[in-house]
């Protein structure tokens, strides 16, 4: 009965006119596909997000050493938590760790983004060059990163007009200096990729027109290329929120958490709780408050932009 | 009517899909069954000893039908990787580790295979070693650890080619005459003492030889057994202030916190003559063979940490680690194939192996071979060392459950560089 239905309403399956039009505008929904559809990535979402998700819930009321079965001890975990000043120094920690990264990483790669999407000479090789270390593995640049800046035998050994004693990773400021350029040298290659792909989709007929009207290349980039990748820009920046609450092998790796605490960020705190103190309870806690606020944050940008209403930037055109 | 069927059996392939996954994630447990066959896995501290337990491994497999496997952990990650591997189907049959306190929540969770019966069939099992490092992996009357590895005393190693150009003609005996070395040494633009800070153990070290010197072992084993108040006694602040007056005479540099051991950062200062002294367990000898065979050979030098005045600690007493063990996990497939691979822990074979690369074997047959080691001066140095040292501190950070190693070496690394005061420590160290 709802084959019929369905086989009513939808339009000729194969060839006709319908075929190149656009969705949306046929006015129904005749066209949109069945949850079917998402059912293998919703089992697998499930099976792999909700399962765990719910079982590190259930993980932050108890006690448990990864031995044995877990003890339950109600609130107790939760009301260390909000004493330990410790996790509320993580949390800042990652905050500034967000914030300086959208702020070194965002210009960059909208610059690089832009430019790669031209069709400049050599363009294509050095783009290719830009994207190498985002092909390394965060374990791998850490480990580089860790050899190069080796106070004694590194580059701080050689310039040391610059790096004064070599204390790079020694200092709080230092430290945080070097995971955030590290971060910025992994990661600004990605988000230029998705501006080079932003970039080129905007209609060089809007160059044009304001070419014709007399504006410069610096009044077409803030007059037309910024506003045209305004939702570039908050994807690049959602993935920058979330990856910089997570952001874990570089600071293991380089850092250690050090000097003292001085860059145990929240994703660092909950690996320390639950795989040096063997404190699961505590550690998944951490992991709630993690999901959590990076699950407001990314609601919170979407909303504030308008993103949510899914309008193409074309509109209009 | 084709396109429900089609939905049907998705729905139901993914069903199945996801339940065998489940399945798949549930079959924790014992698994014994799931463990690969005619193999046995040796979970082992990765560093540059390695190489004598690939050879006792090839030696052992060349005979045996069950092939031991060996799984090299890094070292930093050691301990974390073994705690969360060893309840699953994936854990290893034999496990390196520290005895006593580092295997004692395995042993509560009935993980760990009690050697007795083992012993009993060969008593050489427990007869070939010395018996004080047998007893540090025996829990509650019965053993779980076979000795391994060589006894690791931490020792004040320093470059003789440095100190002699600098005119310091012994190392210290003294704590003033070290006071007066890294003077010597700073004021000639060396960084007196390497330290791999970046490590954080590598500090330990400092706090545990003071302590142990000024204080006696003592303090540590009441502090162990729940007494924190020994924290705040006048010993304690007496070898805090002492740690204090060494890192502001400059004796470790300004940047021992971007330095590390593990990478070979601290080894490399001093194997380069950029610094006099590094203080560092016996391992030293092989990390340096393996990384700069020349200046091992020839050029570095060790000595017994100083004495210091007026201290409550026996002089000889010595910090580090007594050894280290092999334990068997319960759920192995093959007990008996694991209980003939440690039988090779007492074997001529492996004593030689071991004082080859300069480590010292606990074994009763070990004084015959160690004319054969690497440099027999340094074997037969360090053997003495043990043999006559009143008390043989097992390191803090093993000492303790795990739990609390995170907080002391954060408190350690933070008193070194001047983040938190004799308070601060104090109050660190009562929270355990």
């Amino acid at each position: 009965m709802t084959t019929t239905l369905a086989n009513r309403r939808r339009p000729a399956r194969a060839g006709g006119p319908e075929r190149g039009r656009p969705a949306g505008r046929s006015g129904s929904s005749a066209s949109r596909p069945g949850f079917v559809w998402a059912l293998p990535a919703s089992i697998f979402f499930g099976l792999f997000a909700l399962v765990p998700l719910i079982a590190v819930a259930v993980l932050s009321f108890t006690r448990w050493s990864g031995l044995g079965d877990p003890k339950f001890v109600g609130l107790k975990n939760w009301e260390a938590l909000f004493a330990d000043p410790v996790m509320l120094q993580s949390l800042w920690l990652s905050l500034l760790f967000i914030v300086l990264g959208i702020v070194t990483q965002t210009p960059l790669s909208i610059l690089l983004g832009v430019w790669a999407a031209g069709n400049q000479k050599n363009r294509a090789i050095l783009s290719a060059i830009y994207f190498v270390p985002l092909l390394l593995s965060s374990a791998a640049i850490s480990v580089l990163w860790r050899a190069l800046l080796d106070p004694n035998f590194g580059i701080p050994g050689q310039m040391s007009w610059l790096f004064g004693d070599g204390n790079v990773l020694g200092t709080q400021t230092g430290a945080i200096a070097v995971l955030i350029f590290v971060g910025m040298w992994q990661f600004t290659p990605f988000h230029t990729l998705i501006y080079q792909g932003a970039a080129r989709q905007i209609p060089p007929v809007l160059y044009q027109a304001a070419s014709i009207d007399g504006a410069g290349t610096v009044r077409q980039f803030v007059s037309i290329t910024l506003p045209q990748l305004k939702n570039s820009i908050i994807t690049s920046v959602i993935l920058m929120v979330v990856g910089g609450l997570t952001t874990f092998e570089t600071v293991l790796i380089l850092t250690n958490g050090g000097p003292g605490t001085g860059t145990t960020i929240t994703a660092f705190h909950m690996y320390q709780e639950a795989f040096r103190r063997f404190d699961f309870g505590t550690g998944s806690a951490i992991a709630l408050v993690l999901v959590v606020i990076s699950t407001a944050i990314s609601f919170a940008v979407v909303r504030v932009s308008g993103y949510d209403k899914m309008r193409s930037s074309m509109e209009g055109l | 009517m084709n396109k429900h069927g089609w939905v049907a059996r998705s729905i139901a392939g993914g069903a199945a899909l996801a339940l065998g996954l489940t399945m798949a994630g549930c079959s924790g447990g014992s698994g014994a069954s799931s463990r690969p066959e005619n193999e046995i896995h040796v979970a082992m501290y990765g560093d540059a000893g390695n190489t004598v337990e690939q050879k006792m491994i090839d030696a052992f497999n060349a005979t045996s039908q069950v092939k031991v496997v060996l799984d090299k952990i890094p070292g930093a990650e050691y301990q974390s990787k073994l705690q969360t591997i060893i309840d699953t189907p994936t854990a290893p049959d034999i496990f390196f580790n520290w005895g006593g306190g580092s295997i004692k929540s395995f042993v509560d969770a009935d993980l760990v295979l009690p050697l007795d019966d083992f012993v009993k069939e060969d008593p050489q099992l427990k007869d070939a070693f010395l018996p004080s490092v047998f007893e540090k992996a025996v829990i509650d009357g019965k053993a779980y650890g076979i000795p391994m590895r060589g006894t690791q005393p931490v020792m004040l190693f320093n470059n003789s080619k440095v100190l002699a150009d600098a005119g310091i003609a012994a190392p210290p005996a003294t704590w003033e005459e070290l006071l007066a070395d890294v003077k010597i040494l700073k004021d000639k633009g060396i960084t007196p003492i390497a330290l791999g800070a970046g490590d954080r153990w590598p500090t330990l070290m400092w706090f545990e030889y003071i302590y142990d010197r000024v204080a006696g072992e003592g303090l540590f084993q009441k502090a162990l057994q729940g007494d924190t108040g020994v924290w705040a006694s006048p010993e304690s602040r007496k070898a805090l202030g002492m740690i204090r007056e060494l890192v502001d005479a400059g004796a470790f540099g300004t940047n021992f916190d971007s330095v590390k051991f593990t990478d070979g950062g601290a080894p490399a200062l001093l194997a380069s003559g950029k610094a006099g002294f590094e203080l560092m367990g016996s391992w030293e000898y092989s990390t340096q063979q393996s990384n700069n065979a020349a200046f091992a050979a020839d050029v570095l030098g060790y000595s017994e940490f100083p004495k210091i005045e007026g201290g409550l600690g026996d002089a000889n007493n010595l910090v580090g680690n007594p050894n280290n063990f092999y334990s068997i996990n319960k759920n192995t497939r093959y007990p008996e194939a694991a209980r003939d691979f440690l039988k090779l822990m007492y074997s001529d074979q492996f004593v030689q192996e071991q004082v080859a690369i300069g480590n010292l074997p606990t074994t009763t047959n070990t004084e015959k071979f160690l004319d054969k080691a690497a440099d027999p001066e340094y074997a037969k140095y360090q053997f003495n060392l043990v043999k006559e040292a009143p008390s043989f501190q097992l390191s803090w950070d093993q000492a303790y459950p795990p739990e609390a190693t995170v907080t002391i070496l954060t408190a350690v690394s933070q008193f070194f560089s001047g983040q938190i005061d004799e308070d601060g420590f104090i109050k660190a160290m009562q929270s355990l």
